[in-house]
């Protein structure tokens, strides 16, 4: 029983992949719709009823996108009405409302991927594709606070010695200018002298390993195969289902049949994966809570 | 993978992708599929070339030092992002290129975007971004030798390399709004983005200005010292 989160960070970067991939591939609207709901539903769960600034942001730039287009292009069919000699259609409306949703819920998506895969968690990723990137990655983690901190001693030791005064603004930047050019000074003398250290550790003789151990659980190999073979059924039913739809010069599309519809039911099940684990779990400490 | 012995052929190789593969698929790619398909075929040359390059970084014998150094610029362009208006992000990336070459740039470049958008956000324009900012140090990498000559080359390269950063975005944000790429909708996402791409292309002269010869004569210094 494990929330969403502390799943192998590589099975969740696959899930994410597949959930945006297909949102961003294709733009038949029920898969936009499931998108949406799904990314925002994983963003409300994990975070309840916080950040409401940003869902007002999202609700703002998701008209913008939407009204965007009905005025820029005027394709299609079914007049609304004119504006300044342009035509604002129906089709163009729908169009720009299609695809403001699949850019507000490929954004929600990514807001909670951002949450989740940790920089940790993205070392992890990036280690098994390429060690050496990863270790780049981690020392320049690493270094931003170690920097800071320098700067502050560096600061203090100048401003002690009494190199510059704060007061005087052209004395100030040129004291700050002296502070960056010290700290970037020892900052890659620093470097080469841990790059020795590493060396003299015997760096790069063995495989590297990791700080926290991420193992691959049975659970974690279910949602892997649940993720892909949803996304296998949506990919085929996409090109096999009839899942077409289009929108210029007017609205067409086809009625999907069965396959279709089983197309429409894995990319929906897809979307809602993550909250119906988080659900699941929720009530499941729920239920042990309430036993105590 | 496959290890090439011969010096010409892996440079030809090296070559050949950059400048004919990715522009092949790119073209191929928009006629074999229709409309929508742009975005995941761009999307999809953009993170094949991340890979190519981490792959060929992977096998090369890169010493721990420069790979330190190169996390060490990466550090502070991470950090300097967060001052606002100026970035001093592509200055430092393309000072870096100068004195370490090319290669350092590009890993300076795209890891410090990779890195910076846990704060900004990763989204699907990060793999671009990683693209944008590698192009320009792997550039000024190249063209290192008269970059470092000429002092207003460099600060027309620094410009240059603002406003195409801008262009190359906007691109992409024109790609994944419409299906397919509109021209009226490319100039209207550059006419809003004009106060973006000016504050690029200032703080790119700015910072060149102010950074590149303390930064140069900093790097030069622990290259002769220390044999980077």
């Amino acid at each position: 029983m494990r929330s969403f989160q502390d799943y192998n960070p590589a099975v969740i970067a696959v899930y994410f992949f597949c959930v945006t991939g297909i949102a961003m591939f294709s733009s038949y609207p029920p898969f936009m719709a499931a998108s949406l709901f799904g990314g925002v539903a994983l963003y409300l769960v994990r975070n309840g009823r916080k950040h409401a600034k940003s869902h007002f942001f999202f609700l703002l730039l998701f008209l913008i996108l939407a009204a965007a287009n009905p005025l820029m292009s005027h394709n299609g069919v079914t007049v609304l009405f004119i504006m300044n000699d342009n035509p604002i259609t129906l089709e163009a409306l729908l169009y720009g409302i299609n695809s403001a949703a699949m850019i507000i819920g490929v954004l929600y998506w990514f807001r909670s991927f951002t949450q989740i895969m940790t920089s940790e968690k993205l070392l992890y990723a990036a280690g098994t594709l390429s060690p050496k990137l990863a270790l780049i990655l981690s020392m320049a983690i690493r270094f931003v606070p170690l920097f800071s901190r320098q700067s502050k001693r560096v600061q203090d030791t100048q401003t002690a010695m009494g190199l510059f005064r704060d007061d005087n603004i052209v004395d100030d930047i040129r004291g700050r200018m002296r502070i960056f050019s010290i700290l970037v000074t020892w900052g890659l003398e620093n470097g080469i002298i841990t790059a020795d250290s590493m060396a003299a550790r015997g760096y790069g003789t063995g495989k590297r390993s990791q700080m926290k151990r991420f193992r691959f659980r049975r659970d974690d190999i279910v949602l892997l195969l649940t993720s892909l073979s949803l996304l296998g059924i949506t990919t085929a039913a996409t090109f096999a289902g009839g899942l077409t739809f289009s929108f210029y010069p007017a609205i067409k599309y086809e009625t999907p049949g069965i396959f279709g519809i089983c197309g429409i039911a894995a990319y929906c099940l897809l979307a809602l994966l993550p909250v119906i684990i988080e659900t699941e779990v929720s009530i499941k400490w729920r239920y042990l809570r309430s036993r105590i | 993978m496959l290890v090439i012995k011969s010096r010409g052929l892996r440079n030809g190789i090296k070559a050949a992708v950059p400048f004919i593969v990715i522009p092949a698929l790119a073209v191929l790619g928009s006629m074999a599929f229709a409309r929508k398909r742009h975005i995941i075929i761009s999307l999809a040359i953009a993170v094949f070339a991340l890979l190519l390059f981490a792959a060929g970084f992977e096998k090369k014998t890169t010493g721990t030092r420069r790979m330190v150094i190169v996390s060490v610029m990466t550090a502070l362009c991470f950090a300097g992002r967060f001052i606002p208006f100026l970035k001093p992000m592509t200055a430092l990336t393309i000072i870096t290129a100068l004195y370490l070459g090319g290669e350092a740039g590009f890993l300076v470049g795209a890891m410090s975007a990779l890195l910076s958008n846990f704060y900004f956000g990763q989204g699907p324009w990060t793999a671009f971004q990683m693209l944008a900012w590698g192009m320009i140090g792997l550039f000024a990498g190249i063209f290192s030798e008269p970059l470092r000559k000429n002092r207003v080359l460099l600060l027309a390269y620094g410009a240059v390399a603002g406003v195409a950063y801008s262009f190359i975005m906007d691109i992409w944000t024109v790609l994944w709004y419409a299906e397919g790429f509109k021209w009226d909708l490319y100039f209207a996402a550059l006419g809003t983005a004009i106060p973006y791409t000016v504050s690029y292309a200032v703080s790119n002269v700015l910072f060149l200005v102010l950074l590149a010869r303390p930064f140069g004569e900093k790097l030069e210094r622990i290259k002769i010292k220390y044999g980077v």
